[in-house]
């Protein structure tokens, strides 16, 4: 289980044309992830989702606040004993096409952490090989024919099954997949989600998808939380299906809003939310965040920040003085 | 300025790629009819030959690839095949403009786009250029921009949405009337890409312009399109009204491709990965129908002959599946 509390992130430029800048990515952000469970990022890029999910990884220092692995403080450890605790959480990133070395056949690709893996618990070469077409074989690929092969002979689709592979080869408890499917073919990109919903049933393990396309973060399965994300602050959170279905919050509207509707198969939703401005990261922090482009903004959003929190007879949280339900998704028209 | 949309015949339009193994074709006998005035989008996966087909309106295939067969009339240019030299040049800009993939990225770094646009003025002989500066100020104004600070930014000064517009704002100024968009919207947030798709539509409309949207998202072509054509493996599998293709595909591929795609509500698991992969250049049929190895309708008959394109009404479909049997049980008035 990885829990997190009040994450600050502040990322510090020393510009020397436009002088110094601060960019806030987090502003104290709450997750929890349990064993084998699943959650979900979403927000437009820049809204600090990425970089959440590359300090859940180890990947990224934070500023303030406190993460947990399995109970275990990562603050009050140093950095060489934090690195067994980050192992078991694997990033599988956007781009197949450059998270594969195109000199290493697959074969040495796989082979480099597993004989890492053989010396630390003492194993022999040959449980090298079983292991790596073992894991081929759960991503879905045949090792006979993939493990010699260069990553340039293989498409998109099955790159990134290997990208996969590679993180299970350390046995991780936990998956965090960056945009992951936004660079394969549409075709594909199902097979790619329903891998890692197998993955987590088959193997529990946990995975944490981080993603802009709200429909594809269904695929983690329908015990997962959703966590709606704006300028480093998360608005809304819930359980998958009831954030997509009733969203609350005006800025997860306006997103689900700009979904394209397949005319023709679907219909519309009846009440759209479009933010009044584009997002501009200079404007003032006051108030609620996203209080200048909201169209529903009242007196209270530009003096006070509304904070996450449970309440007015809504089963998810929101950070939202003003919540109200709207129909904003598109349905299909059978069931019109 | 009293100038019309132009309708454009493309006609048995073949280019190939010259590669080790020969001459290899990315686009393989496409006829494909633009009518004055409409959008249409062409969708197809990575080398379906979507991006070629795009630049052939431009006679603008690179070696080492070429035109090898076909033409591509467009009103008031006659045969752009044939174009050769100072003609092309003068024809690409003034009456056929483009906004390349990642337009987001094609601007010169080091000039201001004020700059860049007067460049565009003058290799097009624009006497008026202050003229030329106003037209693009109302274009940006248009799309929501401030055109004076716009024009005096650099790149890096814009957001992707803003680069996008100004990509847009490029090809409309020399007032062009054939406008092709190579996935406007990718690398775009969601709710940027809304906003987009609402600025193309209403461009297209105000102006009188023939569009031609090129994506690999069905979502995209669902929003602005009138007609859609379906590519793959550098054939057209299927064409017709954007609505009626999607409410009722005939092509085992349309069908395929549109049940691929992650929905926000109904039960997930309805939606499927097509299985196996997209070919590529080298992996295409010579000969049959280019889909055959993912379809579930085989035949015997696909392994040999290439299916024809049979036209019923509006709709265009190649498919000796469907050309037996024509499924006219489809009523067409119920998605209108």
């Amino acid at each position: 289980m990885i829990t997190g509390t009040g994450v600050v992130k502040t990322f510090k430029q020393r510009g020397k044309v436009l002088g110094a800048r601060e960019v806030r990515a987090l502003r104290g952000v709450d997750f929890t992830i349990p064993k084998g469970g699943a959650a979900s990022f979403i927000g437009e890029s820049g809204c600090g989702k990425t970089t959440l999910g590359r300090i859940i990884a180890g990947l990224e220092s934070y500023d303030e606040g406190e993460i947990l692995i399995d109970g275990q403080s990562m603050s009050a450890l140093k950095p060489k004993q934090r690195q067994p605790h980050f192992r078991k959480i694997q990033m599988i990133h956007q781009d197949p096409y450059s998270a594969l070395n195109p000199t290493r056949t697959i074969h040495q690709t796989l082979y480099a952490p597993l004989s890492l893996r053989a010396r630390q618990t003492g194993r022999s070469r040959s449980w090298i090989d079983e292991r790596a077409a073992e894991v081929l074989s759960l991503v879905g690929l045949d090792p006979g024919t993939v493990l010699a092969r260069y990553p340039h002979q293989l498409s998109g689709g099955m790159r990134q099954r290997v990208v996969i592979a590679r993180a299970l080869t350390v046995d991780p408890e936990m998956l965090v997949a960056d945009e992951a499917v936004s660079m394969i073919d549409v075709s594909l990109r199902l097979g790619i989600l329903a891998l890692l919903k197998d993955l987590r049933e088959r193997l529990g393990v946990s995975v944490l998808f981080i993603t802009h396309d709200v429909a594809t973060a269904r695929y983690i399965g329908d015990d997962g939380e959703l966590y709606v994300i704006y300028r480093g602050q998360v608005v809304e959170r819930g359980a998958v299906d009831t954030v997509i279905a009733d969203p609350v919050h005006p800025y997860t509207q306006s997103l689900l809003s700009a979904i394209p509707v397949l005319h023709g198969l679907e219909q519309p939703g009846e009440q759209p939310v479009t933010p009044l401005e584009s997002l501009n990261e200079s404007q003032s922090d006051e108030g609620c965040l996203f209080a200048r482009r909201c169209p529903f903004r009242g007196e209270r959003c530009t003096t006070e920040r509304p904070l996450l929190r449970l309440g007015e007879g809504i089963p998810q949280e929101h950070a939202c003085f003003y919540p109200e339900r709207r129909s904003v998704i598109a349905r299909p028209m059978s069931e019109v | 300025m009293t100038q019309q949309a132009p309708g454009v015949r493309i006609d048995g339009l073949t280019v190939v790629y010259k590669t080790p193994a020969g001459e290899l074709p990315a686009v393989r006998e496409i006829s494909l009819d633009l009518r004055p005035g409409s959008i249409t989008g062409i969708v197809g996966e990575s080398g379906s030959g979507k991006s070629t087909l795009a630049l052939s309106l431009l006679n603008a295939v690179q070696p080492p690839g070429r035109i090898a067969a076909g033409s591509v009339e467009i009103d008031g240019l006659g045969d752009v095949v044939g174009l050769r030299g100072e003609q092309l040049r003068k024809a690409r800009g003034k009456h056929i403009g483009y906004v390349f993939q990642a337009a987001q990225n094609s601007l010169n770094p080091l000039k201001t786009v004020g700059k860049q646009l007067l460049d565009l003025g003058r290799s097009h002989g624009v006497d008026d250029l202050r003229g030329l500066v106003r037209e693009a100020k109302e274009l940006l104004g248009r799309m929501g921009l401030d055109g004076a600070r716009v024009l005096d930014s650099h790149q890096h000064e814009l957001s992707g949405g803003m680069r996008q517009r100004v990509g847009i704002m490029l090809a409309l100024v020399l007032n062009a009337h054939l406008v092709v968009l190579d996935e406007p919207t990718t690398a775009l947030d969601m709710i940027t890409q809304a906003n987009i798709l609402k600025i193309i539509r209403e461009v297209h409309d105000e102006r009188g312009l023939t569009t031609l949207v090129i994506t690999h998202d069905i979502g995209v072509v669902a929003e602005v399109a009138d007609r859609l054509a379906v590519m793959y493996g550098g054939r057209l599998v299927e064409q017709g009204p954007t609505r009626e293709v999607l409410g009722a595909p005939r092509h085992p591929y349309t069908k395929g491709l549109i049940r691929a795609i992650p929905r926000l509500v109904g039960d997930i698991d309805e939606a499927r990965a097509l299985p196996g992969r997209p070919p590529t250049l080298a992996t295409v049929p010579k000969e049959g129908c280019v889909f055959r190895e993912r379809c579930a309708l085989r035949m015997d008959v696909c392994d040999t002959v290439d299916p024809r394109a049979v036209a019923d009404g509006p709709r265009i479909v190649a498919c000796h599946a469907v050309e037996g049997a024509v499924d006219v049980t489809v009523d067409v008035k119920e998605h209108a």
